[in-house]
């Protein structure tokens, strides 16, 4: 589905080139759920960014499917980024001049659909995550968590191949958190979307299926859920995270 | 919703502030430009206003001032609007919508909103005009020349600026789109505006370059004439103001940056410093803009003062209520008749001096230009028949000023001249005959202020070089004073004076027979006689009661009645065009000190929140956003103010023969001063409204 090779990524701060993402390689299946984790500087955000194309990449590739994104043109990219790709960012990102049933028809409206069905598909996101009773409410009018799971229903709109998540419940409350990973999860499920959510929250992370831990720009490794329990679960990517923050000593 | 353009219809509804203020700033940024230049293309300003002379030098540099001024703050306005835009077109873009899509659908939002307001701007621009105008004419002064008529020549300024918004707009707009990050468009609206580290000598280091580049600009003029006999092209001696300009730079970002509270005090201000440190590149272009006019404005409105000032001083001064003087070939009214004329007024002739004055070749040192690659420079060459000069009699004096005076033969008085400089003449020669006399001219000026630019001979001189002289070059002085005097009377003898003279008398008062001649033994044509290629004042004996006419005749009475009565009509188009330029300039100030107050605060609400959450109190909180906004209105306003005082008050101190200011200059000065305390009273009311609106938005 989603495959990242040799990925590289530096920055320019003060004429001094900072290499942020060393060569990262990794594959997303299908219906899959996964995480990256790593402490602050390993260039999880960096990495969703450059999967997304927001910023260019300097080495590397990207492939969705069959498309190779860095290669594409700007009229491509935009195609792609509105039918085969979903995006939930930390801070929402909805626009507040629009209600939240709009909000959610925006990528359909973009990509210029039918509108009936694109309301009707808006609708039923809305059951879906229990936002039925805001649909007509500004992102002003409503809490953390209500735009957060707006800000999911329009990443699932278009029915993408990969929603790609960028710390969704980093600005929220643990309850309203909580509504965010249940909305994932019933995207997971319900709808069999495939999620490639960067966290710092373990307790979000502990619901996916396979977390990769990323460290200086590298994959440190990959711990796969499989048969735990979630609390297991998150106690090993605790440890993991743990072990990957040290310092090793020469 | 059913499409793109309905998405952003919605986006503009709910963003109405934004566009508003937009909108707004080019409307009115447009309807001032119109306005003036509706004013300034009028035929009665064009008329009036003599080409290449210093108050239409004075418009035209107000009127760039102002455009740039309307252009600097329609450009803000515009950058805060897509500042406010970069979050929803990086959303936009995040989502999959082409940048060829939503340029597209961002120069439709553009076009649309400049159209609109541009186009209202330039249609309301001439009401406005007619209506400043009529309210001008309603209530302080109306004359028949003062006809409000429409020019279409007058829409090409505001449309040029039109077309440069609309292109400057079109251009941000793209440079917006064409950023590669969509991670920076989204993230735009909270990038800060850095400002290098500001040295702790920027503020008195900035006074001392404005003082030495006032000076210098000031100065250098006259320098260059006086000593290097050179005309030195205006921009190059407008060079020299330029360290004032940096020096101006250096207060306002010390003021914005650091501010003057340094040591233990800053402790007070250090959140509204430290916000505005991030705010500031923006902030001290604008308060620069704001500077300049104020200053535009200020001298501007000082103008009316001035003018009004020293000349109802002159007309207090004047030692008889009625003087005129008139060729000797001319069928005038006579005594008798004044007397007459007076009696059907109710008034009565007293004081009755009539006395003859003759007009001869005088001699003194000319000017010979020579234009060349770096502007005009001279020589000065000493002419035995320069210029004209009137001369009396002492006897024909004594009689006329009641004086006691005695000359020797070959002694001369000289009058001071109309700018209140003493002449010395050493020749004078009779123009038709061309005899000559050497004349020693007295030290001390002759001490009436009767009349000025006159000369004493002796009796016994006076008779000799009056032998051959034509009437053409003799002219008659009378002096009166009027009891029970009246404006109606002043003006009835002033329009039978003007029906007596005949057309050879229609000159204008810079027009000399002598350098005529001179011009003619050289082959050239006198400057004098090309009044249309040099734009000279028409003088039109049909219409006299014109300011053109009443402000340039050679031969125009001074009836203290007249003068009093139509002062403010004979100037009202100077006085309408200057006022009218300060409530253009005042207005544009308080535009951009009000929008650039709101858009600080708005640009800094998070600060404000992380202070709340931080235990800061609405009191702390209300005193912080004071100390912002008081930074955006103080600063400029005070270095506009300050810097136009002492520049007038150098015109001052440099005007006449001696470095002072005498009585009249004091009074005028005072009225400034005035003038400046009640508009900044006016702007300290802006101010609070401004703070208010702050506060509110802050919701404290």
């Amino acid at each position: 589905m989603l495959s990242v090779q040799n990925l590289c990524k530096s920055f320019l701060v003060g004429g001094e080139k900072y290499p942020v993402l060393k060569g990262v390689s990794l594959e997303v299946k299908k219906g899959e759920f996964v995480g990256v984790m790593g402490p602050s500087g390993s260039g999880k955000s960096t990495l969703l960014n450059s999967i997304s194309c927001y910023i260019p990449s300097d080495s590397g590739k990207i492939l969705l499917g069959n498309l190779e994104l860095s290669q594409l043109k700007e009229e491509q990219l935009a195609r792609v980024r509105n039918e085969k790709l979903g995006f939930v960012f930390q801070d929402f990102l909805l626009l507040d001049g629009l209600t939240v049933r709009e909000n959610i028809m925006l990528p359909r409206i973009i990509g210029g659909k039918n509108v009936p069905a694109m309301e009707k598909s808006a609708d039923l996101l809305c059951d879906l995550f229990g936002i039925s009773h805001i649909k007509n409410k500004y992102p002003a009018d409503i809490s953390g968590g209500e735009r957060q799971r707006t800000a999911v229903a329009r990443a699932l709109i278009n029915n993408p191949q990969v929603i790609l998540a960028d710390e969704p419940t980093g600005n929220l409350d643990s309850k309203s958190a909580q509504k965010v990973i249940d909305a994932f999860l019933q995207a997971k499920t319900q709808l069999s979307a495939t999620i490639f959510m960067v966290t710092h929250d373990s307790y979000a992370a502990s619901f996916c299926d396979r977390v990769i831990i990323l460290k200086d720009g590298n994959v440190q490794m990959t711990l796969e859920r499989e048969e735990k329990e979630r609390r297991e679960f998150q106690d090993a990517l605790l440890d993991s995270i743990r072990e990957s923050s040290e310092v090793k000593e020469s | 919703m059913k499409n793109l353009t309905a998405v952003f219809a919605t986006l503009r509804k709910k963003g109405r502030g934004q566009y508003l203020l937009l909108s707004g700033c080019l409307f009115f940024a447009v309807l001032l430009i119109t306005a003036f230049s509706m004013m300034m293309y009028s035929p009665t300003v064009q008329t009036v206003l003599p080409q290449g002379g210093d108050s239409r030098k004075q418009v035209m540099m107000i009127f760039v001032l102002a455009v740039i001024g309307c252009g600097a703050f329609s450009l803000y306005a515009a950058g805060l609007f897509f500042r406010y835009k970069s979050r929803e077109a990086g959303v936009l873009l995040a989502l999959g919508m082409s940048r060829r899509a939503l340029n597209r659908q961002l120069c439709r939002e553009v076009l649309g909103l400049t159209l609109e307001s541009c186009g209202a701007g330039l249609i309301l621009g001439t009401p406005l005009c007619w209506g400043i105008w009529s309210l001008f004419r309603l209530f302080l002064v109306d004359t028949p020349e003062m006809l409000f008529i429409f020019n279409l020549r007058a829409y090409t300024v505001p449309f040029l600026f039109f077309l440069f918004v609309l292109f400057l707009l079109l251009i941000m707009e793209n440079r917006f789109l064409a950023r590669v990050n969509v991670l920076d468009i989204i993230h735009e609206s909270h990038r800060p505006e850095p400002v290098r580290a500001v040295p702790s000598w920027y503020g008195w280091g900035g006074i001392l370059l404005i003082v030495l580049g006032g000076s210098l600009g000031y100065f250098a003029p006259s320098f260059c004439v006086r000593v290097l006999q050179w005309y030195a092209p205006g921009l190059l001696t407008a060079v020299f103001y330029l360290p004032a300009l940096v020096g101006l730079y250096w207060v306002l970002l010390f003021t914005v940056v650091g501010g003057w509270h340094r040591g233990k005090r800053r402790y007070a201000h250090l959140i509204e410093s430290g916000m505005m440190q991030f705010q500031g590149r923006q902030t001290v272009r604008n308060m620069l803009v704001v500077t300049v006019l104020v200053a535009g404005a200020y001298f501007a409105s000082f103008y009316t003062p001035m003018m009004m000032t020293s000349s109802q001083a002159a007309l207090k001064n004047r030692e008889a209520d009625y003087q005129f003087f008139y060729r000797a070939d001319q069928e005038m009214i006579s005594q008798a008749e004044i007397q007459e004329l007076a009696q059907s007024y109710s008034a009565q002739v007293v004081n009755y001096r009539e006395v003859s004055s003759i007009t001869l070749a005088i001699d003194g040192e000319t000017e010979v230009e020579t234009e060349g690659p770096m502007g005009v420079t001279y020589t000065v060459q000493y002419q035995e028949m320069r210029s004209e000069g009137r001369f009396f009699s002492v006897s024909a004096w004594n009689t006329l000023a009641r004086d006691n005076l005695t000359l020797e033969s070959g002694q001369c008085i000289a009058s001071l001249d109309r700018y209140g400089y003493p002449s010395s003449i050493s020749l004078v020669t009779n123009p038709v005959t061309g005899q000559s006399l050497k004349v020693e001219t007295l030290p001390s000026p002759l001490s009436s202020r009767l009349l000025s630019d006159i000369y004493l001979l002796s009796d016994q001189d006076y008779a000799q070089l009056i032998q051959g002289l034509t009437p053409e070059w003799q002219e008659v002085q009378v002096v009166f004073d009027a009891e029970n005097d009246s404006y109606a009377l002043a003006k009835d003898l002033f329009h039978r004076i003007v029906e007596s003279s005949g057309p050879e008398t229609a000159v204008f008062d810079g027009y000399d027979r002598i350098s005529k001649m001179n011009a003619e033994k050289a082959g050239e044509v006198y400057w004098g006689d090309q009044v249309e290629e040099l734009n000279l004042p028409v003088i039109d004996l049909t219409r006299p009661d014109s300011s053109s006419f009443r402000t340039n005749w050679l031969y125009m009475p001074q009836f203290q009645a007249l003068d009093e009565g139509d002062f403010l009509s004979t100037y009202a188009v100077y006085l309408l065009l200057f006022i009218f330029i300060s409530i253009l300039c005042f207005a544009a100030v308080s535009v951009i000190l009000y929008t650039r107050s709101q858009s600080l605060i708005l640009s800094n609400l998070w600060v404000y929140e992380d202070l709340h959450k931080l235990g800061a109190s609405a009191a702390y909180r209300r005193k912080t956003a004071q100390g912002q906004v008081k930074r955006v209105f103080l600063a400029p306003l005070l270095t506009g103010t300050v810097l136009i005082l002492c520049f007038y008050l150098l015109i001052l101190l440099g005007n006449g023969r001696v470095w002072g200011i005498d009585a009249n200059e004091a009074v005028a000065f005072a009225v400034c001063l005035a003038l400046a305390a009640i508009c900044s009273t006016l702007f300290y009311l802006l101010y609070r409204f401004t703070l208010k609106q702050a506060w509110r938005l802050l919701k404290l």
